[in-house]
């Protein structure tokens, strides 16, 4: 019951004018981003929070803004899939493979539907679970001491190394790097300056908002005008504008199912939201592909993962906002814009600044209700925006970044050092080397090196502190045992990989 | 080859890095001191690029002719475009930086003057005048 009177505090916060009007504004936002090729989450978000600033507002309403830029580019996502053929975002994949097809059969105003109201179930089962288990973990948390927080971040980066990608080196190697890009600038703990080359604007470090605008936002350019000429949609008809129910109605129980499986991934740092939409995907394929319909238009192959990527990036806030610790690309945005607001996550938030979370969670539940409403008699609109050509767009978004990072600072240093973070992105994705560790690093480093060297403090200089409390060591435990099974399965795949090959030669 | 020139960077680069931090010393504050992190990041990152050399990933096809030519002119573009916003004032400076774009990203000349205009007064009017953000305005030799 504790619970459901906090959740009445956050909507007294929720429901003023003013945050009800941005978070109404967030939305549409956030639909429009999400469906644009070329901007996710990740970029809308980044791109947007030092403009966010710029307005002056109340740290509440800032922090509503984005949590419903964040959900509406979760709904955005799907409609370029559907439309287009082609994902608004690395998320929304999947829904290309039953959602395009059925657009494609006529059914456009249904695949939109339906889409739009798995969205909707995967993000309110996701909700009801952020409202229930987050002050849950915040209340055990606070047991946590240095040393424990210390192997929480570990696990983290294991966690990504392991469940992230292909090549669970790389991903490492990313992180490691991220964490080495943390520790230039002033030492908190002594004043001195470390890595800043002599450099006075780098005395503050890396700001992780121009980082994060450059790692995205820049090399996306980079990226389409590679692929440019070979990648381009045609819009599919509309079709009828009022959808048939009865169509739609098969696509409700996987959008439940979707939204479980979405919600677990969602918490489990690393996975996220693609991930979630993956696994959702593939569940549901096994469970109801009776008659083999499944990739030509079924609308269950389309509800399962659009539930389960919503219900994931839901979930991905849960150990953002207990623990500090952001599980994928867009949570560790909203923890850098967190940061900048200072408010420092973790299970303190929960006791110091209830009308900030609460009300957090309120305007989630109500963004859910606005996009629902928006995107079904809405979704013409935002359908038109997809025929925006790319040499507007991307310009667009170019000069928008610009303009956040320079009101950051006015300094054209910033400036440089988001253009380089952009090349360097640009090579990164190249490679293959996902681009979320390195962030995680660079907005982690900090912390997690303060409460190494507060931990030592405490036993002075004895590193046996690290591993002697119950919690650490079995988080340690964990982490083992992640990257145990990381590594193997990494090693397995090669060797298949290299055997098929050479089985290839000898053909 | 890609992987490993990369690796190679990053070794070098990590050496450097954990060298350097030896020689961040304080006699104050805490048991552990500004280098020992640093160093501790140093060891594994090492050891990781260095596998990168000696495991490198097949290598992914890079962009040639025209495109190649387009990506490094636009990383040109948005250096200059950072150097000249304070000198030639906003509006002048994201006109041409957006109509260089817009022609970098296959639109005809009159078509990505017109947006590059636009979308520079459009831009200042909604952030300098509506939203308060403060640009400079004019080129710097005029004011």
């Amino acid at each position: 019951m504790d619970i459901l009177s906090s959740l009445a505090q956050g909507f007294a916060v929720a429901v003023t004018p003013t945050n009800l009007a941005f978070a109404v504004f967030g939305c549409f936002l956030g639909t429009i981003i999400g469906a644009l090729p070329g901007i996710g989450p990740v970029n809308g978000v980044a791109i947007l929070i030092p403009l966010a600033f710029a307005l002056r507002l109340d740290p509440t309403t800032v922090l509503i803004l984005m949590s419903c830029i964040y959900y509406g580019c979760t709904y955005g996502g799907r409609i370029s899939s559907i439309m287009l053929n082609i994902p608004g975002d690395a998320s929304s994949i999947m829904a290309t493979l039953d959602g395009h097809p059925m657009a494609k059969a006529g059914k456009a105003s249904e695949a939109l539907a339906i889409s739009a109201v798995a969205s909707f179930i995967g993000s309110t089962v996701a909700t009801i679970g952020l409202t229930l288990f987050a002050p849950m973990l915040a209340s055990v948390a606070i047991y946590f001491g240095p040393s424990d927080y210390f192997a929480l971040y570990v696990l983290a980066f294991a966690m990504i190394g392991g469940v992230g990608g292909a090549s669970p080196w790389k991903m490492l190697l990313a992180g490691f790097l991220g964490l080495m890009l943390a520790t230039v600038g002033l030492d908190p703990g002594t004043g001195l300056a470390r890595y800043t080359l002599g450099s006075f604007n780098l005395y503050d470090g890396f700001d992780p908002i121009v980082a994060i605008v450059g790692l995205f936002a820049i090399s996306e350019v980079l990226v389409y005008l590679e692929t440019a000429h070979h990648a381009t949609g045609t819009l599919v008809p509309m079709g009828r504008a009022v959808p048939k129910f009865r169509e739609m109605l098969p696509g409700m129980g996987a959008a439940f199912r979707g939204s479980f499986i979405g919600f677990l991934s969602g918490i489990l740092p690393g996975a996220g939201a693609s991930q979630g939409a993956f696994m959702a995907y593939v569940a549901e394929r096994r469970y109801s592909n009776k008659d083999d319909t499944f990739g030509k238009g079924d609308p269950r192959g389309l509800a399962a993962p659009e539930a389960g990527d919503n219900a994931a990036a839901g979930g991905a806030l849960i150990p953002m906002l207990t623990l500090g610790i952001p599980g994928s690309g867009t949570t560790a945005v909203m923890l850098a814009l967190l940061i900048s607001l200072n408010i420092q996550p973790g299970p303190l938030l929960f006791e110091r600044q209830p009308d900030m979370v609460w009300g957090l969670i309120a305007s989630l539940y109500i963004a859910n209700v606005v996009l629902l409403v928006m995107n079904i008699p809405l979704v013409g609109i935002f359908t038109r925006m997809l025929s925006m050509p790319q040499w507007i767009l991307m310009p667009f978004i170019i000069m928008v970044s610009f303009l956040g990072v320079y009101s950051i600072s006015h300094s054209t240093f910033d400036l440089m050092v988001m253009i380089g973070f952009g090349v360097v992105g640009y090579i990164f994705r190249k490679l293959d080397i996902s681009l979320i560790p390195l962030v995680l690093g660079l907005l982690l480093g900090a912390d997690m090196e303060n409460n190494l060297r507060r931990a030592l403090s405490i036993s002075n200089g004895d590193f046996w502190i690290l591993v002697q409390s119950p919690i650490a060591a079995t988080i340690y435990a964990i982490t083992a045992a992640v990257l145990g099974t990381a590594f193997i399965l990494a090693f397995r795949t090669a060797r298949r990989r290299r055997a098929s090959a050479l089985a290839e030669l000898e053909d | 080859m890609a992987d490993r020139i990369l690796g190679l960077l990053i070794l070098v680069l990590t050496i450097f890095y954990g060298w350097t931090a030896g020689s961040y010393e304080a006699s104050f504050g805490d048991p552990l001191g500004p280098a020992a992190f640093p160093q501790m990041l140093a060891v594994p990152a090492a050891l990781l690029s260095l596998f990168l050399v000696l495991r490198p990933d097949p290598d992914p096809a890079w962009a040639t002719g025209l495109p190649a030519i387009r990506q490094i002119a636009t990383v040109g573009v948005l250096i200059a475009y950072a150097f000249l916003l304070e000198d030639l004032g906003f509006v002048v400076a994201t006109a041409l930086g957006a109509s260089a774009m817009g022609r970098l990203l296959g639109a005809g000349w009159q078509k990505s003057v017109i947006s590059g205009v636009a979308m520079a007064v459009g831009l200042f009017v909604v952030f300098d005048t509506l939203l308060g953000l403060p640009l400079p305005l004019y080129p710097r030799f005029m004011s």
